[in-house]
């Protein structure tokens, strides 16, 4: 039974464009009462570089972990190439327990009716539990990430060779010649030679290890990367390097990236598109031209004028905006939602704001 | 360029350190000299393990244990912090100096409260100061006793007599000021709790009776030693319980009108308590202990009785004890001045025997010459002359570090020799091995050091004696009354836990956290990154220093918190015109932050210069290369990364440290280090392009076309 209704739920799935290759649909990641990401929309096209930036607990990194399975997701979708490889439950959960509470003081005819609705939305449970879609075609392993801390994501117990490789063996390659080749022309693919493989973590530099955590990732030939700050923990010569080779990965093997970061230049600098977070929720999404140069939300402003730039004559004359969001905006009433002020250009605001930012568009064209 | 006149502040000199590990020694920093100014921010920027840190540690003399402080000198205040006692630093540590570590995670304690945390310091070096005062106070007198009987000694009953007397009567006067701040501070803290329950009222968030009768206790009892009269007195009474009893109806009705009028009654009675003319102190101690017991104190306002005080100790004040300094002072100083001339003299003497012979044949020599400067210290001077004090100590050693190399350089030498040959030997055979240096001591070095120090002590004890013959005392006679003055006071004040958290609250307040008084009692995990280096920066800042250090303070913080916590340091700085160093990798926070900048590669300073300097006309390619790795808002174009890693320092390079990773090196590069070549009066750079025979070389593309168009950006500000 299962079979078909998994058929069906996954036929239900809204018609995705052949280039959209992960969609994110209203995904809330609760943890008890603290809602790191609450209904968070957006979609990653083939072969583009995705930016998530936002302040350090505004919830990118959650994002991140969320569409690999970290975590069970509370409620939302998660679909890869149109397959729905993640949904949460919340929903399901409250129209059940509303339906209960409508059913006490029903005529019997209606309590018929909600009978039906419940169980129909158990159904729905059973199926979002039931999601084999993703283990069943491996897509897991077409997902891989890229860990902030070099230190840390690497187990100072195994060779590189083993950790390069442990991906491969979970996967169910057997063939020791195979698992060696893709080994090693993947650490040659990233800067490392074949004689690193017998080492350790500890006997490399903290870039030469980022590089071994994007071997580790590359080598299962991914169709997407989640890279969770792959450079705030390096130098900035080593940080050079490191974006350099994930910029050489992406156009050679056509990755596409969701790259999380808090350094907005470098954000700038390697981003197609970019979403800015706040507090668990997406406030703005544009391409990065576009972002950069109109700002709309006062959060997306507040963070642009705090970047720093090697220049002391315009360091000097920097002024930044501040962002206060009981100040900025006044949603007593009107609740906001997240609009399209332009084409690709989503914005968080309500019906005012929603005016005030299409004028503003306007006046600057 | 204009010439300014600065204080150096900090003045690090040929520092050298390296650190023993189980490879071979490691030169962490090779010779670096620069100097902080007064109110200046300088800002220190390398890749990691470019010793910009441990020039930092050095300074603070927290340097690792395996750590070679091989040569140089850092002087802060006539004193190299190289050389001076650990119980000196304990005086220099955290109140002169005060560091800023890089993750405020790490470096507060998670078990502690914050405002322990915050109070701990102050707590402690209370205790130590109420001692220290306490010994200074005696010793000081007791000085001035002897010195006084020494040029005077047919008064001896006399003078004794003297200084008794004003020893009861610094005390005296010390308790009397000690309790009027107090009441003071105290009634201040009420005037603040009663605003903040009137402020609660007025937003009709006031929910607390407990707090309300708590404030009111506390504003009765601290307006106590104030006169208050007449109808004030008892209006203050009936006040607190009207307040009270309409607290309590306000708070069914919600309507809290007429209780912050009371409230606003209370305020005014009690500001005026407090702006009341203050008791003339130290006439009234001197009525306390020199006025027969009989004599009729005066009653009535505050002004005839500050009236009758003064004019009581017009008559009776000890004019004679004073004049009796002056004169001693006049004598001693004559004398002092004679033997710091004789010293001068020794000193020149001394330096160039030094000079001309070694050591081992100056070091009897050594000896008397200590024990004359030690005797040309005078124990009257108020403020420490440290280069004199510490000089003994400094010689010391100098001496001891010098025999240690003369027993054990040999052996080193010859054991290093020995892995050469092995080395040699395998290298026939095709193998790569290396040899660390051997850790032995430059003799020669030494010498020059000991020779720099009585250099310094000679020009310094010149220089004083210039400054003293026109009238530039170390000390005078108010200055040693003040001085005992203040002693008797901080002897008295104790630093109580209510003052130490005050204190801390002002603080907490100053580095912009909200709610001081709640936040006060939480623990470091309740405090986002952000609001953790700014206790952290409290903490820093707790003991008033004169110099902060600031050691990647926001690597750990994101864009906007970073940019708070720097505007924060750089508003910090202008208030309290505090010196900072300030430690990065990052040019793009410097540039906002720093008066100038020392660019450090493997251990040593590149290029040196003004933040406008370095931004706009970098010289050396190690800060091309940095500039043009940094991700550019404007262009999408490939980065030019920094190729291969910086060098092992256990085998330093022969040439330029850069050379390996640098596309414009050239032969020379690989051969000799270069110089530091001059480009204007302020900056700098090492390296061999600058040479009048390089070929004239252009800055990457990348950094050219930054520069062109920061130039833009700065003239189109500018037609604004």
């Amino acid at each position: 039974m299962s079979e078909i209704q998994n058929q069906e739920a996954l036929q239900a799935a809204p018609s995705v464009n052949d280039d959209v290759l992960l969609r994110v649909e209203h995904l809330c990641q609760y943890f008890k009462v603290n809602k790191a990401v609450d209904d968070v929309s957006f979609d990653i096209k083939k072969g583009e570089v995705f930016g998530l930036v936002g302040e350090s607990g505004c919830g990118k990194t959650t994002t991140g972990r969320s569409i690999i399975k970290l975590y069970d997701i509370t409620d939302g979708n998660i679909y890869f190439r149109g397959k729905r490889i993640a949904a949460g439950i919340r929903t399901y959960r409250e129209k059940i327990k509303q339906a209960r509470e409508e059913m006490k003081n029903a005529d019997p005819a209606r309590k018929e009716e909600l009978r039906q609705v419940i169980l129909q939305q158990r159904e729905e449970i059973r199926a979002a539990k039931r999601d084999h879609f993703a283990k069943e075609n491996r897509c897991v392993t077409e997902i891989q990430m890229i860990f902030q801390d070099p230190i840390a994501s690497l187990d100072p117990r195994m060779t590189v060779y083993e950790i390069i490789a442990e991906g491969l063996k979970i996967r169910g390659e057997r063939d020791k010649s195979i698992i060696d080749e893709k080994v090693f022309r993947v650490l040659e693919r990233v800067g490392l030679v074949r004689e690193h493989a017998g080492r350790y973590p500890h006997e490399f530099s903290g870039g030469q290890r980022q590089r071994i955590g994007v071997a580790r990732a590359v080598v299962m030939e991914p169709e997407i990367i989640i890279a969770d700050e792959p450079v705030s923990a390096l130098d900035v010569s080593i940080q050079a390097q490191v974006i350099n080779l994930l910029n050489e990965l992406r156009n050679d093997l056509g990755l596409t990236i969701l790259f999380i970061a808090h350094d907005l230049s470098v954000v700038k600098y390697f981003s197609d598109r970019i979403g800015v977070m706040y507090y668990g929720k997406m406030v703005e999404l544009a391409t990065s031209d576009e972002l950069f140069a109109h700002p709309l939300h006062p959060y997306t402003r507040a963070l642009l004028s705090a970047i720093p730039l090697p220049d002391p004559n315009y360091e000097k004359n920097r002024v930044r905006v501040k962002y206060n969001p009981l100040s900025d905006h006044d949603y007593s009433v009107d609740k906001p939602s997240f609009r399209e002020v332009a084409p690709g250009h989503f914005v968080m605001c309500n019906d005012a704001e929603f005016d005030k930012y299409i004028r503003e568009m306007q006046q600057e064209q | 360029m204009m010439e300014m006149k600065v204080e150096k502040k900090l003045q690090v000199r040929n520092l050298r350190v390296s650190f023993r590990t189980n490879g071979g020694k490691v030169q962490a920093v090779r010779n670096i000299s620069f100097d902080l100014h007064k109110g200046e921010t300088l800002a220190i920027v390398g890749e990691s393990g470019s010793g910009k840190s441990v020039t930092s540690k050095a300074i603070l003399g927290i340097l690792a244990g395996n750590s070679i402080v091989e040569g140089g000198e850092i002087l802060y205040d006539g004193m190299d912090l190289l050389k001076i006692s650990e119980e000196d630093f304990y005086r220099l540590r955290g109140d002169k100096v005060a560091m800023i570590f890089q993750d405020p995670l790490s470096s507060l304690n998670p078990i502690m409260r914050i405002g322990k945390q915050l109070t701990e310091a102050m707590l402690l070096k209370g205790k130590a100061r109420q001692r220290t005062a306490r010994e200074n106070f005696k010793e000081k007198l007791a000085l001035l006793e002897k010195r006084m009987i020494q040029y005077a000694p047919e008064n001896t009953a006399k003078i004794k007599q003297q200084c008794e007397t004003f020893r009861k009567f610094a005390e005296r006067y010390a308790q009397n000021e000690l309790a009027y701040n107090t009441a003071t501070e105290s009634l201040q803290d009420a005037v603040s709790g009663l605003n903040q329950q009137r402020f609660l009222m007025e937003k009709a968030a006031f929910k607390e009776m407990g707090d309300l009768v708590e404030a009111l206790d506390f504003a009765k009892a601290s307006v106590s030693p104030f006169v208050v009269e007449g109808e004030d007195a008892t209006r203050l009474q009936a006040l607190c319980t009207t307040i009270l009893a309409g607290a309590k109806e306000a708070r069914k009705s919600g309507d809290y009108s007429a209780c912050v009028a009371e409230i606003d009654e209370l305020l005014a009675i009690l500001n005026k308590a407090g702006e009341a003319t203050k008791p003339a102190f130290f006439s009234r101690a001197y009525f306390d202990l020199y006025a027969d017991k009989g004599e009729n104190r005066p009653s009535g306002d505050m002004e005839a009785q500050n009236a009758f005080y003064n004019d009581y100790m017009a008559r009776a004040y000890m004019d004679e004890f004073e004049e009796d300094i002056t004169r001693m002072i006049v004598q001693s100083d004559a004398e002092y001045k004679q033997r710091r001339e004789n010293v001068v003299a020794e000193l020149a003497k001394a330096y160039d025997a030094l000079n001309a012979g070694t050591v081992p044949e100056f070091k009897p020599q050594l000896d008397a010459l200590c024990k004359l400067v030690e005797d040309s210290v005078d124990p009257m001077d108020i403020i420490k002359d440290s280069a004199a004090c510490t000089f003994t100590g400094t010689m010391k050693s100098f001496v001891a570090q010098y025999e240690t190399g003369v027993k054990t350089n040999a052996r080193k030498q010859a054991k290093y020799e020995r892995e050469v040959r092995q080395a040699e030997a395998r290298a026939a055979k095709g193998k790569d091995y290396k040899v660390a240096m051997p850790t032995t001591i430059d003799l020669d070095l030494v010498k020059e050091n000991m020779l720099a120090a009585i250099r310094r002590l000679h020009d310094h004890y010149i220089a004083r004696n210039e400054a003293e013959a026109t009238e530039v005392k170390r000390y005078k006679t108010d200055t040693i009354t003040d001085y005992l003055m203040d002693n008797a006071y901080s002897m008295v004040s104790k630093v109580t836990k209510t003052a130490a958290r005050m204190k801390a609250l002002k603080l907490m307040d100053e580095v912009g956290i909200p709610e001081p008084r709640k936040r006060y009692k939480q623990y470091p995990f309740e405090f986002s990154g952000g609001m953790r280096q700014r206790i952290v920066i409290a903490i820093a800042l707790a003991a008033n220093p004169d110099i902060l250090i600031c050691d990647e303070p926001t690597t750990a913080l994101d864009v906007t918190i970073q940019a708070q916590i720097l505007e924060l340091i750089q508003d910090l700085k202008r208030r309290r015109n505090l010196s900072v160093i300030f430690i990065t990798h990052d040019l793009g926070v410097v540039a906002n932050m720093a008066d100038r900048i020392a660019v450090m590669y493997a251990g040593k300073i590149v290029e040196y210069g003004t933040s406008e300097e370095v931004f706009y006309e970098p010289a050396h390619p190690y800060t091309w290369a940095l500039l043009s790795s940094m991700p550019d808002l404007d262009s999408k174009e490939k980065l030019d990364a920094i190729p291969g890693t910086p060098p092992d320092m256990r085998y330093p390079p022969v040439g330029d440290a850069f050379a390996e990773r640098n596309a414009y090196a050239m032969k020379i590069d690989f051969e000799r280090q270069p110089p530091q070549f001059p480009i204007t009066e302020t900056h700098w750079a090492a390296t061999w392009l600058l040479h009048p025979d390089a070929p004239k070389v252009e800055p990457p593309e990348a950094v050219t076309n930054r520069i062109a168009k920061m130039k833009e950006r700065m003239e189109a500000a500018e037609n604004e």
